[in-house]
């Protein structure tokens, strides 16, 4: 019970970061109804994803203190669950959820009692590296499609509830949306948890952590598997809304550069700077891309930026954007 | 039943020999300080009955159960608390929440955890510091946090390490006046080690003199001072010669 | 002879992973970029030659001297600030490096993977003996590695300002003390570090394709060859380089694995790449320290 007084609890927070976030909520609700074209809706979809992806990320990665770059492969693991299931088996989409944030979660405990004896670059370089091993052997296992992926066929007619098939865009935006609401109390809640105090003085020294009664190694692979269960559901989602996934889609680096990418952009360690780095950095992708596009010869230019992005926030603000605003309100005061 | 027993403990780095069959015990509701010149291996100790690495050899008992190569954080959660003596905060805590930490060991309740590291700021009179981030305050005022830390863990046993170096002399009296109260009020048997002697011989009911890993004297503060291997450690052969001689003329 | 070819590929690998593995020993980051480093030395050689007309193998000096160059700029414009940051700032700021090298290859390079076609060094080979084959190109580009190789040893253990790095890296406050300016050896680490790795890219563009997207795997091996050889060795880094090049190309290994999954050989080159972020993994795990690392 206590839990959900946490996930409710916002009052740690200044008044206007609040004001802002219900301003915010309101936009995200009525976004729908406002007149927008079918590439904003799915830029808001990428969006609430990648905000989703980010909030989990934050959890080891922010929270944590451990930068994590191979959340990609439980993305797959999410999505290919659902996939896997809805093809062969029928299994809604309700039921594969949770079955692949299970087997996602199962796999982080797994590697993740020996990847976090590993600290900082290391750890970082092992992460690639089991990402990349699981998604080598995505594109060679004959029963998830190989290197060309799966296929969802449509399972019956519009609107189909059980496995997520709508011709609407709106249908998958207010589901997702749900989910971020869940998603953003559970983050909540988290942060005002033990674990999350916890993973807070773990950042902090970890030898006073333990001198504290901290369990260091456990409470990292606590953290770990709960940002994987995030980035999995998301991941099934995913396969539903996409229809077809393949191993280079939902399991790359790039994808899980991204995912820290973002959350680090907006503030690594913050409630808000995941969704801040989705909201910077999800449009200017799109929209940058789409207008590059337009232009042949100029691909790799929005990444290109992200890099530099990166590297000068890296250098100048590692807190990122809420680090920003929080130098400025301190220096304020 | 001795609340501590350290049985021959042996602890050796390579060819390097920091602790030597060092046996001592603790009782509970005692006051024990650990003193020696520098190096005599007294932080090695405290390492290896904190649990933040296991001796080469020997047994460490606490509360009656072998706690010998307990991982630290095993060691803390039976009762056994313990400070440090170089740590940075680095900023990102506020004091409550850092208190907070330690009282969470029992406890996974945020509301409890907070009331108890609330009411061990007020134990501490630093009631009014909860709000402020750690960096904000002065290095005194952290050393107080981390005390408060430790003793939101509720210890039977607090082992602490050269809490009074970098202190003034009137913020030391103020300390060993903390110290003591925790002593009394909250029953907590203390282990310090010391380089302030003043701190040490005001407090302690007995003290344990280390040189070159081995112990070589325990007693009360006031024996311990003028036993001649004691001097010797700490000022060397001429000086105890001469206290020699002092005495003899005194006799 | 595999065993023969893994060495060789090895000797690549070495020279790959020494620039690394001498920028982390002086200054304790890690270039999450440096497989990038290695497709500018890549493209650099690609260009340079039939730019300048002459062959291939006589550009590697141009090849060093960009890598070096890059090396430079980066660690003055990027890399001094990084490491006034939490660790969490060094890594992002490498991987923004990586990512931003890499698609600025893409922007002015193209995606196509190009190869040299001409040149010494280029498709030649030579039968030593019965099914035995050698690849004068994969020798010779074995033996100019051990040759940087031995060059960058000779520099960094019987030079003046070779002796002055290995005193900033192992211990930069007291090398300061003596005279020796932290920055300027920091400066020299990555202006090592990137010309050995630009001449091996320009001695790999021999027989293997670039394409902006060719600096992750070889980031990787790297990385695997030093964890491997311990962080900041440069023995290590040939010996771990080594073992690794055999690892890559052992066919029992790789039979027992075809008879495993059923694939077709482009599949199983990707896979036994796989093996090397698998060695990296375990080592890191079970060794930290490598073979000969003195530095975790």
């Amino acid at each position: 019970m206590e839990a959900v007084k946490n996930a409710l609890d916002f009052s740690d927070l200044p008044k206007s970061e609040l004001g802002i976030a219900v301003v915010v909520l309101a936009f995200l609700v009525s976004f729908p109804a406002m007149p927008h074209s079918s590439f904003a809706m799915a830029t808001m979809i990428q969006f609430l994803m990648f905000s989703l992806y980010g909030m989990g990320w934050n959890l080891i990665g922010g929270y944590g203190g451990q930068v994590d770059l191979g959340k990609a492969q439980y993305v797959g693991i999410g999505a290919y669950t659902t996939a896997v299931m809805m093809i062969r088996w029928d299994v809604p989409f309700w039921f594969s959820l949770p079955v692949g944030m299970g087997l996602a979660v199962g796999w982080s405990f797994v590697i993740g009692y020996p990847l976090f004896r590993l600290k900082g670059h290391y750890f970082a370089i092992a992460t690639i590296a089991t990402s990349l091993v699981l998604k080598d052997l995505f594109e060679v296992w004959d029963f998830v499609g190989g290197a060309r992926g799966l296929e969802i066929p449509l399972k019956g007619s519009f609107p189909d509830w059980l496995y997520l098939q709508f011709r609407e865009d709106f249908y998958y935006y207010y589901i997702l949306l749900v989910m971020f609401l869940i998603g953003l109390l559970y983050v909540n809640a988290f942060r005002h948890s033990r674990l999350g105090f916890q993973l807070r003085a773990i950042k902090d020294n970890e030898h006073v952590a333990r001198s504290l009664g901290i369990d260091v190694h456990w409470s990292k692979i606590k953290a770990y598997a709960t940002a994987t269960a995030f980035v999995a559901a998301v991941g099934s989602f995913h396969a539903c809304y996409n229809f077809n996934i393949e191993p280079e889609d939902v399991m790359s680096l790039d994808l899980s550069v991204l995912i820290a990418m973002m959350a680090m952009l907006g503030g690594a360690g913050s409630i808000w700077g995941p969704i801040i780095g989705a909201a910077i950095l999800v449009p200017m992708k799109n929209y940058l891309g789409d207008w590059l596009g337009g232009q042949a010869g100029l691909a790799g230019m929005d990444l290109a930026l992200y890099g530099l992005i990166i590297m000068v926030i890296a250098a100048v603000q590692p807190r990122g954007v809420y680090g920003i605003v929080e130098a400025v309100r301190a220096r304020r005061r | 039943m001795s609340l501590l027993r350290v049985e021959q403990v042996s602890k050796h780095f390579g060819g390097l020999v920091a602790n030597h069959e060092v046996s001592f015990n603790l009782e509970e509701g005692e006051v024990m300080g650990l003193i020696g010149p520098n190096g005599a291996g007294k932080t090695t100790l405290f390492n290896c009955i904190a649990g933040f690495y296991p001796p080469t050899s020997g047994t460490v008992r606490f509360n009656g159960e072998d706690i010998t190569g307990l991982k630290d954080f095993q060691v803390a959660r039976r009762g056994l608390a313990r400070t440090f003596q170089i740590f940075e905060a680095s900023g990102d805590l506020k004091v409550v929440e850092n208190v907070m930490v330690g009282s969470f060991i029992h406890t996974g309740s945020r509301r409890r955890a907070r009331r108890t590291a609330e009411s061990t700021l007020e134990f501490l009179g630093i009631a009014e510091a909860a709000g402020a981030m750690m960096t904000e305050l002065p290095v005194a005022a952290q050393k107080r946090v981390a005390l408060a830390t430790a003793l939101a863990s509720d210890p039977k046993l607090l082992l602490l390490d050269e809490v009074g170096a970098g202190l003034n002399p009137s913020e030391i009296e103020g300390l060993v006046g903390l110290l003591q109260r925790i002593h009394r009020e909250k029953g907590i048997s203390l282990l310090l080690t010391e380089h302030v002697l003043e701190m040490v011989m005001a407090m302690s009911h007995r003290v344990i003199v280390l040189e070159s890993g081995k112990k070589i004297a325990e007693g009360e503060p006031s024996e311990v001072v003028k036993d001649p291997e004691v001097v010797r450690a700490y000022l060397g052969d001429h000086y105890v010669k001469r206290q020699e001689r002092e005495e003899g003329r005194d006799a | 002879m595999s065993v023969v070819s893994g060495l060789l590929m090895g000797l690549v690998f070495a020279l790959v992973a020494l620039g690394l593995t001498v920028i982390f020993g002086v200054m304790d980051i890690i270039n999450f970029a440096h497989g990038e480093f290695l497709m500018v030395g890549m493209y650099t050689t690609l260009l340079t030659s039939p730019l300048l007309g002459i062959d291939p193998v006589l550009t590697l000096p141009i090849a060093g001297l960009v890598g070096a160059l890059l090396g430079v700029m980066c660690y003055f414009g990027l890399i001094r600030f990084l490491l006034k940051g939490p660790m969490i700032a060094q890594l992002f700021g490498t991987f923004g490096l990586m990512i931003f090298l890499r698609n600025l290859a893409l922007l002015f390079m193209g995606s196509e993977p190009e190869v040299i076609h001409k040149g010494w060094l280029v498709g030649k080979s030579f039968i030593v003996g019965p099914g035995v084959v050698l690849e004068s190109t994969k020798l010779a580009v074995a033996v100019l590695s051990l040759v940087s190789f031995a060059v960058v040893w000779w520099l960094i253990n019987r030079t003046k300002v070779g002796k002055a790095l290995t005193a900033t890296s192992l211990d930069a406050e007291g090398a300061r003390y003596m005279g020796i300016s932290t920055e300027k050896m920091n400066a020299l680490a990555w202006a090592v570090g990137g010309a050995s790795v630009g001449i091996a890219g320009g001695l790999l563009v021999n027989f293997w394709p670039v394409e902006p997207g060719v600096g992750l795997l070889f980031t990787m091996i790297a990385f695997a060859t030093v964890a491997l050889g311990g962080f900041g060795s440069v023995r290590g880094a040939l010996v771990a380089g080594l073992i690794i090049g055999m690892i890559v190309n052992l066919p029992p290994v790789w039979d027992a694995m075809m008879r495993l999954v059923d694939v077709t050989g482009l599949q199983i080159h990707s896979f036994k790449y796989t093996m090397v972020y698998a060695v990296y993994f375990l080592i890191m795990v079970l060794k930290p320290q490598g073979l000969f690392g003195w530095k975790q």
